[in-house]
């Protein structure tokens, strides 16, 4: 086992309450839109109000005018100014790679087109509205499906028939139609997953200062990814990477769509740049619903092939993803990790996709949470229970008849995932059992009640960069740490991941504590900023912190430690190997008297008098940590609702989530993160939607429009664990961010057609709402009158 | 800005007098925090969904996103800034979030402590419903709300063993 696992540890396990909580708690947070540099100037974005066209003429000069109004950047010269930005995951064939920072053709509501600085952000919105951009507007498509189509607008000369991505997945094709034609069943289903809008509470922002002295630009962001957004903003904008600092200070949520640099971002520093003051934009929740990526769209054409006995023969998806205007960042990403997650936790004689990443008149599609493999559960887990209806099986026995055992593990999939550890049964076992547990016995309320299963398995711990390089996902998949002691005897660990809620300065401090025997008060963890951080390639995101982040701690920490106790060895004059450190002083094993604190040691080494021969002076270790495989993680969410006959109502009456991350760190943080996901597994499953009209017209502009999932919505959730170590990632931690995400919709879907199995058939789409479901139940002749 | 007629007027924050000269339209929210500098107060979607503005006015919650300043003159207004104890010392509701976790971010943090602090004013031991519905117009993003409801009775608790009081 690693590092970590094999030394005497106090902290790692134990519910740590969070080191940064007090300043949250006070109001004392700094948030982007918290920092007020002297002289800033305040801007709009000045975006598109018409799905596609081409802009043909544009005025500031009446808004020039206007109190307050310092500056118009327009279009023409925006563009002149600034490279396009590149796409991060490009997928071999890809038929466009980037996407201009102001392009000629809008493509989609809210596209950036300029930027208006005034005095303050009321007179920069007034200025804003005497903006003239005249369009010679174009068709415009909305739907993936007709943009598909002959007669459809294209959007994209590299992408004709608007298909910027088309992919064989999995086995051969003709492998995969062989293996279904072969079994005795298929249940053939199309499944619709909506757009989804990531919505951290803080929507994005950015102060951008340039000081002309030195050449230097410094961008405060909103950001999960602040050496990723460095290098995009140095390259936009055709500055060296020395001369630009992105700086995260505290964060209010990420959940995907902060994992790169857009548009707005690099405008907002021209402007800066131009005027020479400080500049501010804050994203307002109106502008977020189309200026931020949205996520999750797809459509699958799914089939599960399976014998008379149950036993899986065959699954495949055909997947259409809807990545809006032009691939984001991360383009048909989602879709190709969909179809790569799709076998689950179970066996296939055969497994295969296809992937068909199209270009529409919408906001580009990026990382959201989950990051396909929610609409991976969705589609096979709903086809598992039609394919136990099918049976007239138990949905419970039909999943551990095909699950993939722990005694086959490692095990490699069809898509060349190698699954590394764990025991996928036991989780399905144990969710089954809580979800009955404590069930009261239900009321006759004239509702029905049913119960539904979602087992999957989560990539996790992004990285190793080899895997990387093979899929076309221009990031490194390394993390860097460097853990210092410094002279005074605290320590120091400097980190390139980016906590934004996830409480790494408090997970990652354990994981340094314990190596070094220090009380958890006694370090402290530093990020977020590309003047002191080490480098980051990826940043926070993909559920790779705490496993490639935090392996990077364990393994310098571990190696800082070796260092500590040859120093203390030396100068108590003692074998390093009898050596222990407790809270903080280093001491002879079972003979405390013969001791020296970590703080002497700490001097010695920063003073570098008196070192063992050889020894560098110093006490700091640095790690690049590059992990050997991906980890991964896997649950069983089960899901108890009643659903209301006359309203299509379903409501929540217990949550259970058995799920498995590897050695847990912390607790309570892993507790809140799948409590956090589960959230917004629902409001996926439920409530939230983004809906255009024809024109491409957003009907979404407020938290009224789409809901977000409030304390009526989320019930109590019962969550457990168990914990197989990874076995590729010092510490033993697998990722743990998204899961909670990926399968509440799935489950409650099932549990819906379990309840109502004469609507089984239709519940294929997301979200659930009362509308949709009634519309089910009308359809099926099932629904009540009130 | 010449254009705009401003309105001198003192707001009253935390028991401090704010001297601040706004225009009619300057909402409460932005007057805390760009006027007076009390940042504490966030802002999630001005449209008085979220909850995340939530300050006390004479005690009571309101979204200052929905409110304008000059409306403000003459009302005693608490942000979380006025929380603590004069020495730094959290509160009961302060506390028992951080012990229960209830935060993640932190964005929506604020609101929820307005919002809790004059909810338990009220109502010192609500039931579990109470609470449920008490911090009903609040978003939060992060925490699935399971932690807000157990720091909401783990304040109620603190407080009915006198560990503190929600100020004011
Ligand atoms: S900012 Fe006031 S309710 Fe959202
Ligand atoms: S803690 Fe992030 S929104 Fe509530």
């Amino acid at each position: 086992m690693s590092d970590a696992m094999s030394r005497p540890g106090t902290l790692v396990g134990q519910r740590v309450l969070r080191v940064n909580d007090g300043k949250l708690l006070t109001g004392a947070g700094t948030f982007v839109d918290d920092l007020h540099l002297p002289g800033t100037l305040h801007a709009v974005v000045l975006r598109s109000p018409i799905a596609h066209g081409r802009l043909v003429a544009f005025d500031a000069a009446e808004a020039l005018t206007m109190p307050g109004v310092v500056d118009v950047l327009a279009p023409e010269e925006a563009r002149d100014a600034t490279r396009p930005l590149r796409c991060v995951w490009l997928m071999p064939g890809q038929g466009q790679v980037d996407y201009p920072v102001v392009p000629r053709v809008v493509r989609h509501v809210g596209q950036a087109l300029g930027v208006l600085l005034a005095t303050s952000v009321a007179a920069a919105e007034d200025g804003a509205e005497r903006v003239r951009m005249e369009f010679e507007e174009l068709p415009c498509v909305v739907d993936v499906e007709a943009a598909l189509g002959d007669a459809a607008p294209q959007l994209d000369p590299g992408c004709p028939g608007n298909v910027a991505v088309d992919l064989p997945r999995g086995d051969p094709p003709d492998a995969v139609e062989a293996a279904i034609a072969r079994a005795d069943h298929v249940v053939a289903m199309r499944f619709a997953i909506q757009r989804l809008a990531g919505s951290p509470l803080e929507a994005r922002g950015v102060v951008a200062s340039w000081s002309p002295a030195t050449g230097e630009l410094t961008m405060w962001s909103s950001t999960q990814v602040p050496h990723h957004a460095r290098d995009h903003l140095a390259g936009a904008l055709g500055l060296a990477l020395d001369r630009v600092r992105v700086v995260a200070p505290d964060v209010g949520g990420g959940f995907g769509p902060k994992d790169h640099l857009y548009a707005d971002e690099v405008l907002v520093c021209l402007a800066a740049m131009r005027a020479r003051v400080p500049v501010k934009w804050i994203e307002d929740r109106r502008e977020a619903f189309t200026a931020t990526v949205h996520g999750r769209e797809q459509i699958h054409e799914a089939r599960l092939a399976f014998d008379d006995d149950g036993r899986f023969v065959a699954l495949h998806s055909d997947v259409l993803a809807d990545l809006g205007a032009h691939p984001s960042n991360v383009g048909a990403g989602p879709a190709f990790v969909a179809t790569g997650m799709l076998e689950g936790p179970y066996r296939f004689d055969s497994s295969g996709g296809r992937v068909r990443g199209v270009l529409t008149n919408k906001t580009p599609a990026g990382a959201y949470r989950g990051f396909g493999m929610q609409q991976a559960a969705w589609v096979r887990e709903r086809l598992v229970d039609e394919a136990a209806r099918t049976l007239g099986a138990d949905p419970a026995e039909l999943r551990r008849r095909n699950m993939i055992r722990a005694d086959e593990l490692p095990y490699t999939t069809h898509t060349h995932q190698n699954y590394d550890s764990g025991d996928y049964a036991a989780a399905l076992e144990r969710a089954t059992e809580l979800v009955g547990e404590g069930l009261p016995a239900a009321p006759d309320d004239g509702r029905r009640r049913g119960v539904g299963l979602c087992s999957y398995v989560e990539f996790t711990g992004l990285g190793p960069s080899a895997v990387q390089e093979i899929v076309g996902f221009a990031l490194g998949g390394y993390e860097t740490a460097v853990v210092r002691v410094e002279p005074d005897g605290r320590a120091t660990v400097l980190t390139g991941v980016s906590p934004h809620g996830q409480g790494l300065e408090t997970s990652l401090a354990q994981l340094a504590a314990d190596a070094l025997g220090l009380p958890i008060t006694d370090v402290r963890v530093v990020h977020g900023d590309t003047a002191t951080a080490p480098y980051s390639a990826a940043g926070t995101i993909a559920s790779r912190s705490m496993t490639v982040g935090g392996g990077a701690v364990v393994r310098a920490a571990g190696r800082l430690r070796v260092k500590i106790l040859d120093l203390a060895g030396h100068l108590l004059e003692a074998a390093p190997g009898d050596l222990e450190i407790i809270q903080g002083v280093v001491q002879v094993r079972g003979s405390p008297t013969a001791a020296v604190p970590l703080r002497t040691v700490a001097e010695k080494a920063w003073l570098a008098w008196g070192l063992p021969p050889g020894m560098a002076p110093g006490l700091e270790e640095k790690d690049l940590h590059d992990p050997q495989d991906i980890s991964y993680s896997y649950a069983t969410h089960a899901a108890a609702v009643a659903v209301d006959l006359a309203t299509g109502r379903i409501e929540i009456e217990r949550y259970v989530v058995v799920h498995d991350c590897g050695v847990i760190v912390n607790p309570m943080i892993v507790d809140g993160q799948t409590h956090g996901g589960v959230a917004q597994g629902i409001g996926n499953a439920l409530l939230e939607t983004l809906v255009y009209d024809d024109v491409g017209q957003p009907r979404i502009a407020t938290f009224h429009d789409y809901v977000l999932p409030g304390t009526g919505e989320v019930p109590d959730m019962v969550v457990e664990h168990t914990q197989t170590p990874s076995p590729f990632i010092p510490g033993g931690m697998k990722g743990m961010g998204e899961g909670g995400t990926i399968a509440p919709a799935a489950a409650i879907g099932n549990a819906l057609a379990n309840a109502v199995p004469e609507i089984a058939h239709l519940v294929t789409e997301t979200p659930m709402t009362p509308a949709r479901v009634w519309g089910w139940l009308d359809a099926a002749g099932v629904a009540t009158d009130w | 800005m010449s254009a705009e007629h401003l309105h001198d007027l003192t707001l009253t924050v935390n028991g401090v007098p704010h001297p601040v000269s706004v225009p009619a339209r300057r909402l409460l929210s932005d007057a805390l925090r760009h006027d007076i500098g009390l940042t504490g107060t966030h802002v999630g979607c001005e449209h008085g969904v979220c909850g995340c503005c939530t300050v006390l006015l004479d005690g009571q919650p309101v979204r200052s996103c929905l409110m304008f300043a000059v409306s403000a003159r003459g009302h005693e207004i608490t942000t979380v800034e006025g929380l603590a104890g004069p020495g730094g010392e959290l509160n009961a509701v302060q506390r028992a979030f951080q012990e229960c976790h209830g935060l993640q971010c932190g964005f929506c943090t604020p609101g929820f402590l307005m919002t809790v602090t004059a909810l338990l004013a009220e109502n010192p031991s609500p039931t579990e419903d109470e609470v449920v519905e008490g911090i009903s117009g609040n978003l939060c993003r992060c925490t699935g709300y399971q932690n807000i409801v157990a720091s909401v009775h783990r304040a109620a608790a603190l407080m009915t063993d006198g560990a503190g009081e929600p100020r004011p």
